[in-house]
């Protein structure tokens, strides 16, 4: 799965570069995203600008990255498409993560919270 | 094709039947094939009330209408060609078109396969509804499945009955249309995920969840004058090319096509109505499935016109047609509250508002129960729901009745135990403003007993409407030269306004008009009879009196009595007791559940009672016993028009209201039943003298049963009609060859098991059934006893049953 990762600041910002989350690649991304808020990465943007379709264990990886970062950190999400938020709203994942419309918005909500 | 060629011009239709010949089928013109002239005419009408559901559709928008969406289990439609014929108004035309080039139009009705999606009269009902609801220019839309395989198809071997699947798709449907551009997706199974919101609060998350397709079929139904063409949406499972597309990306090609499969399987079948006990996962997973596609539509369809959901329950009003969908009630809330973010109580009183159900069945055993570890695994989500409605309700109830630990356990919707419960109809209940039965018998009936606690606390949310039939399928189509003769006397606005047929009472006396009557019963007889011969293969007298019993075989509809009955007739004849007056033909149908073996039992005893008696010299051409395979809507159609005496026997207090009994009512029939279901109002209606009612009333049943006294040995030993009777299935007297086969019967009747009183009511059904002989020997009296039953029969019209619907539940109007 190619996932395009670049730092602004202390902010990680995860973009992935598929139309697709599903459970091909869900593993793949949960261990990167592990990999990468292990190695210290407490704040992360995940930019789903290019995706289209997650299916229930691409939503369980996501869950799971935010469960990993814990309490001591945040993972916000941007630029979600109406097809992906549809199922952001049937899980109630929605509710738990931050939603914005676009990166700087995520990046910048990240920052009201230091 | 011409600019006009939806015209309802001879020459357009024959344009366009023309042109689905050589366009469609691919047929050289002229064609003898009546397959072919069938398809051709299917879609010729088809492109005309496509057209019209365009239309309608504007006129709905233009208006601002509420629309009604009508959730049912089962659609039991059975052929459209002959309807949509009718209501369009081209039956004639579309005869002289096919007979110009030399085609029987009744040759090309015979093309069409029944589609039998559902098991009997809550299926029929259903149908019904749409015709009417079409009929009065109500926005009123169907939502079932798209079985692919409806009620098994019938067959008898040595008087057993032998299951075969019914492929009615076989050949396709020229009347539906595939919708898969508004196919949705339905979640299923998976786990809850236990986490706080972004506040803090509570949030449940619905995840693992798998995913099935629902892919519309829509089916126009178009109103008599075809002014109005409303639709029944039909949801197929599919897999989804999405969701299994990783499948075959893994490689797994042979994985990928066992998950189409799987998905696939959900609505292959319908499921036979007594098999339902078991709790079969596949049964749930089908009622969820058709409440999930539904209401994602519907409420796709209302957000098209509406920003918010202020206005859903004055635009939308859904009706649960029984119990299999209540789901429904936790699917809206679902929808409103995690979907759409509604506050519960916002969310809680927009669902009540929309909701309303019809509850068919008294049987406590029908009354479905899901166990709480299958609705976790299969919709964990829609299981806290229903948990987070019992407790606000419990809540209340306990507020009225702090000290009645009791009461709330009894209307609770979790029936607590070592296997937990969910009780559907309580979800129904609690999440409905209206709760009606289908009779005013059976009302009571719930408002007494079953559900009395919910009508102590909500009285005004029940409501009786008694079921009604379509006189367009059940007279117009089914009984043309009876129609005519109506129409004839007193024009046809009893097409649309069933009430009409009064007018035709001052010809009751008419010695012509009586003899025409009962010609055209006489040749509905002699079709009746040429099909028997046909397909039982017995010869029949049309003089003799039909005396019909067909419908669902069960217990409680007493197949059984009607058998006992005839035993005791031909015991009584052959012993030289009794000298025949009037020759009889009792004529069976229907189906058995597949593993219903008592109902099976009695399929086999009435052949081997018929082999008996239409074999025996002695009787020459008096009686005859048949049994006509495969009972279907096409069948019954034939049987109900030629009928003289209609058999609606259920022990009192089971059959909830009964459609058939209608039917044969309509068709001039003369009823002998018990005061069950919708006879009371029969009776009510027809007056005493032109029914025949006998047995005990549901009230005495039920306090025999309460105070335990009913003995059925001390029947039998009391009465001799009775022993002779039940001692001929200890002798095998209708099993020479099997001994012991019948001795089941026997055996129940010993050890005190009667659990639908057959016993009590046999001789008084006997002694009704001897004056029923009488009085048919009095031919102008019984033709006038049957013309009262037709000029009667207008209050079983389903378009009254749909007025009242409308304005004492839905509150919507016709939009003209």
């Amino acid at each position: 799965m190619q996932l395009h990762q670049n730092k602004m600041g202390d902010v990680l910002i995860v973009r992935p570069l598929e139309r697709r989350i599903d459970a091909a690649t869900a593993t793949e991304f949960k261990e990167k995203m592990s990999e990468w808020i292990g190695a210290g990465n407490r704040r992360i943007v995940l930019n789903l600008s290019e995706v289209d379709f997650i299916d229930s264990s691409g939503l369980g990886a996501i869950v799971s990255s935010l469960k990993k970062i814990g309490n001591d950190g945040d993972l916000v999400i941007c630029s979600v498409r109406e097809t992906v938020m549809s199922l952001f709203r049937l899980t109630r994942m929605n509710r738990v993560f931050d939603i914005l419309s676009s990166e700087e918005e995520a990046i910048g909500a990240l920052s009201r919270r230091l | 094709m011409t600019r006009n060629y939806l015209d309802n011009s001879r020459a357009a239709l024959k344009e366009s039947m023309d042109y689905h010949l050589r366009c469609s089928l691919c047929r050289e013109t002229p064609s003898k094939d009546y397959r072919d002239h069938f398809l051709a005419t299917a879609f010729s009408l088809r492109d005309r009330m496509t057209e019209k559901i365009l239309q309608t559709e504007r006129r709905y928008q233009e208006a601002g209408a509420k629309r009604v969406y009508y959730l049912s289990m089962e659609f039991l439609i059975g052929r459209l060609l002959g309807d949509s014929l009718y209501n369009l108004g081209l039956f004639d035309l579309c005869r002289d078109v096919l007979s110009e080039a030399g085609i029987d139009i009744d040759e090309v009705r015979e093309q069409e396969n029944d589609a039998g999606l559902g098991n009997g009269g809550l299926g029929r009902l259903a149908a019904c509804f749409l015709d009417s609801m079409a009929t009065l220019d109500i926005p009123g839309f169907g939502y079932g499945i798209h079985y692919e395989y409806g009620l098994f198809k019938q067959e008898v071997d040595n008087g057993y009955q032998k299951e075969k699947p019914d492929n009615w798709l076989a050949e396709f449907s020229p009347w539906e249309i595939k919708r898969p551009d508004e196919k949705c997706i339905v979640p299923i199974y998976g786990r809850i995920e236990h986490f706080q919101d972004r506040a803090g609060e509570y949030n449940p998350m619905w995840l693992d969840w798998k995913v099935i397709m629902g892919i519309p079929f829509d089916i126009p139904v178009v109103g008599y004058g075809g002014k109005t063409v409303n639709w029944l949406r039909l949801y197929g499972a599919g897999s989804s090319t999405d969701f299994d597309i990783q499948i075959f990306n893994e490689g797994d090609y042979f994985r990928a096509v066992e998950q189409k499969v799987s998905s696939e399987t959900i609505t292959k079948m319908l499921y036979p109505r007594d098999t339902l006990k078991s709790g079969k996962e596949l049964r749930l997973v089908q009622e969820y499935f058709l409440v999930a596609c539904s209401l994602r539509d519907i409420v796709r369809r209302y957000l098209k016109d509406h920003g918010d959901f202020d206005r859903f329950s004055d635009s939308v009003a859904i009706q649960m047609n029984d119990t299999h969908p209540s789901l429904a009630v936790a699917e809206l809330m679902r929808l409103l509250v995690d979907e759409y973010a509604l506050p519960w109580d916002s969310a809680w009183e927009i669902t009540q508002r929309t909701m309303a159900y019809t509850n068919h069945t008294i049987l406590s055993e029908a009354l479905e129960k899901w166990p709480v570890s299958l609705l976790e695994r299969v919709i964990p989500r829609h299981l806290q729901i229903i948990y987070e409605i019992n407790s606000r309700f419990l809540a209340t109830v306990a507020s009225l009745h702090p000290s009645d630990i009791d009461l709330i356990r009894r209307m609770s919707l979790i029936e607590e135990g070592e296997n937990k419960q969910v009780r559907m109809a309580h979800l129904a209940m609690v999440g409905s403003h209206s709760i009606n039965g289908v009779s005013a018998l059976h009302t009571e009936i719930l408002m007494k007993n079953n559900f009395s606690d919910f009508h102590a606390l909500w009285p005004e949310r029940f409501v009786s409407i008694t079921n009604g039939i379509t006189q367009r399928r059940w007279l117009l189509k089914s009984n043309p030269q009876l129609a005519g003769l109506i129409s004839e006397k007193i024009g046809d606005s009893w097409i649309t306004d069933l009430a009409q047929l009064k007018r035709l009472e001052s010809c009751a006396d008419d010695p012509d008009f009586q003899d025409r009557f009962r010609g055209i019963k006489r040749a509905n007889k002699e079709a009746l009879s040429r099909i028997i011969s046909r397909t039982a293969w017995v010869s029949v007298n049309p003089d003799s009196l039909f005396d019909v019993h067909v419908k669902r075989i069960h217990e409680y509809k007493r197949q059984l009595l009607k058998i006992m009955h005839i035993i005791y007739e031909y015991l009584q004849i052959v012993r030289g007791e009794k000298t025949p007056t009037v020759a009889k033909t009792y004529i069976f149908g229907g189906k058995a559940a597949p593993g219903y073996w008592v109902a099976k039992q009695i399929i086999k005893l009435i052949h081997n009672v018929g082999q008996v008696i239409n074999s025996d010299k002695r009787l020459q051409d008096i009686m005859k016993v048949v049994f006509l395979p495969d009972y279907r809507v096409s069948l019954a159609e034939k049987i109900i028009p030629a009928a003289d005496l209609s058999e609606q026997i259920s022990m009192a207090g089971t059959e909830a209201s009964g459609t058939g009994n209608m039917k044969f009512m309509l068709n001039g029939a003369l009823t002998v039943g018990t005061l069950d279901g919708a006879n009371v109002e029969m009776l009510q209606e027809s007056g005493e003298d032109n029914i025949f009612i006998f047995g005990l009333k549901a009230g005495e049943i039920e306090e025999m049963q309460r105070a335990n006294t009913y003995r059925p040995t001390e029947y039998y030993r009391s009465y001799p009609e009775i022993r002779i009777v039940v001692d001929t299935f200890r002798d095998n007297v209708f099993c020479p060859s099997e001994p012991g086969l019948f001795q089941w019967i026997y055996s129940r009747f010993m050890h005190e098991e009667d659990t639908y009183f057959h016993l009590p009511d046999l001789l008084e059904y006997i002694r009704i059934q001897e004056k029923i002989e009488e009085e048919y020997r009095d031919t102008a009296s019984w033709t006038k006893k049957a013309i009262f039953n037709v000029t009667r029969s207008g209050k079983f019209s389903s378009d009254r049953a749909i007025s009242e619907y409308a304005g004492l539940i839905w509150k919507v109007e016709a939009v003209k």
